[in-house]
């Protein structure tokens, strides 16, 4: 069952129980626990100005967040794995256009053995936009059987745009495995040269290529309304 | 009055390398014409001068296409006028899926003639029809182009692009390689299918024997060092098969 809401500040979802939550609209700050066992989708398709989130998962707890980011402010995400068994993925899409400039922040903590995180982010910026991706994970010494992994991939547009990662990866455990990945760089030559070859406008073959790029997030996900909605929603504003 | 494709002395080069060194060519409509040549002799890079590739620079010479100045138009508009080429080494496209590409590809064409976008029954009918002659399943044209297809596959799905854009000068280079006897006896079927006295075949091979059976050309012509040396029918395959292109090369260094 899909539940909208809107402006989280406080939310708790409580033990054993399963839930997709649709967000409309965002509030400053949002806290969300999400207790032993529950199974949590969370999509947030809008945003508002400056936001951040933050969200607790407890043992066994399931945690999907997917988000679409369009630079309004700057966006703070904080993950903490605090029970065993925990999971947590944390999915982005960023898309910057006209001389926006916008931090995304994320943090995953580890902080409970058997904790397993996965994150993709996927930006595209242009004009004159400025994006920052400081992705931090955090793994303490002691902790056991840990799996991260974290993926950042940016396209640039435009000569002018920007995308600056700054990983962080913390890790003083050993029985880790954490896998990284960070890669910015232009749309294909080769494949912008296809695409014409069949007739296609340039200015439609980067659109194509562009929505190819960041449906590799959105297809992901497994109600069919909520994934077009996002689809439909990603698009550079004015 | 010019020919319908008239190449003129064309100069071509890639970086600082001249590729093309004065090649001239004419193709009238409802002809099919084999190009052959030793490696480097500039096949591919011909291929890639007439759709514009921006990866090459013509330095010199004309391309007059239907009347039109081919090298004034951008790669877009050149496919747009009916410029197809099958490629020798299909690009992949990961996250599109080859309906998606068609739909873009065909709607692109309506779009700069003025005319509304396909309808969804009128394009799956376009789609499936061609995909059955050409041994495309559903699920080829669902999974991202190019993507994890076998050499065959891809040259097939090249084809089956040329069968759905229906396009009036038809550049096939180097189509039988990576290919099994089976396909490449689709895709030659595919070829046949498509003749028509409206439009025209250009088909860059080594393969005498596809060429016989699949092709079967009205013209034939040698390319080396940048430069046609030696034009005629069918029979001059003979000569290659016979003698190689050694007797042609030098004759282009003479």
């Amino acid at each position: 069952m899909v539940e909208e809401i809107s402006e989280i500040t406080r939310l708790t979802v409580d033990a054993g129980r399963t839930a997709v939550f649709v967000e409309k609209q965002l509030s400053d700050k949002a806290e969300i626990v999400v207790e032993a066992g529950a199974r949590v989708k969370h999509y947030r398709l809008h945003e508002g100005a400056n936001h951040a989130l933050s969200v607790k998962i407890g043992q066994g707890a399931s945690y999907e967040l997917v988000t679409l980011h369009k630079g309004n402010g700057n966006l703070t995400l904080s993950f903490d794995l605090a029970g065993e068994e925990a999971f947590c993925r944390s999915d982005v899409v960023y898309m910057l256009s006209g001389d926006r400039k916008s931090l995304i922040a994320s943090d995953v903590r580890h902080n409970a053995d058997n904790t397993v995180s996965r994150q993709l982010v996927k930006g595209a910026v242009t004009d004159k936009a400025f994006a920052t991706f400081e992705g931090g994970v955090f793994i303490p010494y002691e902790r056991k059987k840990i799996d991260g992994a974290q993926q950042h991939r940016a396209i640039l547009l435009s000569p002018d745009a920007t995308v600056k990662a700054v990983p962080r990866l913390e890790i003083y455990a050993d029985d880790v495995k954490c896998a990284h990945g960070s890669a910015i760089g232009s749309l294909n030559k080769d494949q912008l040269y296809y695409l014409r070859t069949r007739g296609i406008d340039e200015a439609d073959a980067r659109a194509l290529l562009t929505r190819a790029f960041l449906d590799e997030v959105f297809d992901s996900i497994e109600e069919e309304d909520i994934r077009e909605d996002f689809k439909r929603l990603a698009v550079f504003e004015k | 009055m010019s020919a319908w494709l008239e190449i003129k002395d064309l100069h071509a080069k890639v970086g600082d390398k001249p590729i093309l060194n004065g090649l001239s060519l004419t193709i009238d409509a409802g002809e099919t014409h084999v190009i052959m040549g030793p490696n480097g002799s500039g096949k591919s890079t011909l291929s890639n001068v007439l759709c514009g590739n921006p990866n090459y620079e013509v330095t010199g010479g004309s391309v007059s296409f239907k009347g039109q100045n081919l090298l004034e138009m951008s790669v877009e508009e050149r496919a747009r006028a009916g410029i197809f080429l099958a490629f020798q080494s299909p690009i992949e496209l990961p996250g599109v899926s080859m309906s998606t590409f068609m739909k873009y590809a065909l709607n692109a064409r309506r779009k700069a003639a003025g005319e509304k976008e396909l309808d969804a029954v009128s394009f799956m009918k376009r789609i499936k029809v061609r995909a059955q002659a050409l041994d495309i399943t559903d699920e080829m044209l669902k999974r991202p182009v190019n993507v994890g297809f076998s050499g065959g596959e891809k040259k097939r799905l090249e084809i089956f692009q040329m069968a759905v854009l229906e396009p009036d000068f038809c550049i096939l280079d180097e189509m039988d390689s990576g290919m099994d006897v089976d396909a490449v006896k689709v895709a030659g079927s595919g070829v046949q299918i498509m003749r028509s006295p409206e439009r025209s075949f250009l088909v860059i091979s080594h393969n005498t024997k596809f060429l016989r059976e699949q092709i079967k050309p009205d013209h034939v012509h040698i390319l080396a060092r940048g430069r046609v040396v030696a034009e005629g029918g069918a029979e001059l395959m003979d000569t290659i098969d016979r003698d190689g292109f050694a007797g042609f090369i030098k004759e282009a260094v003479a």
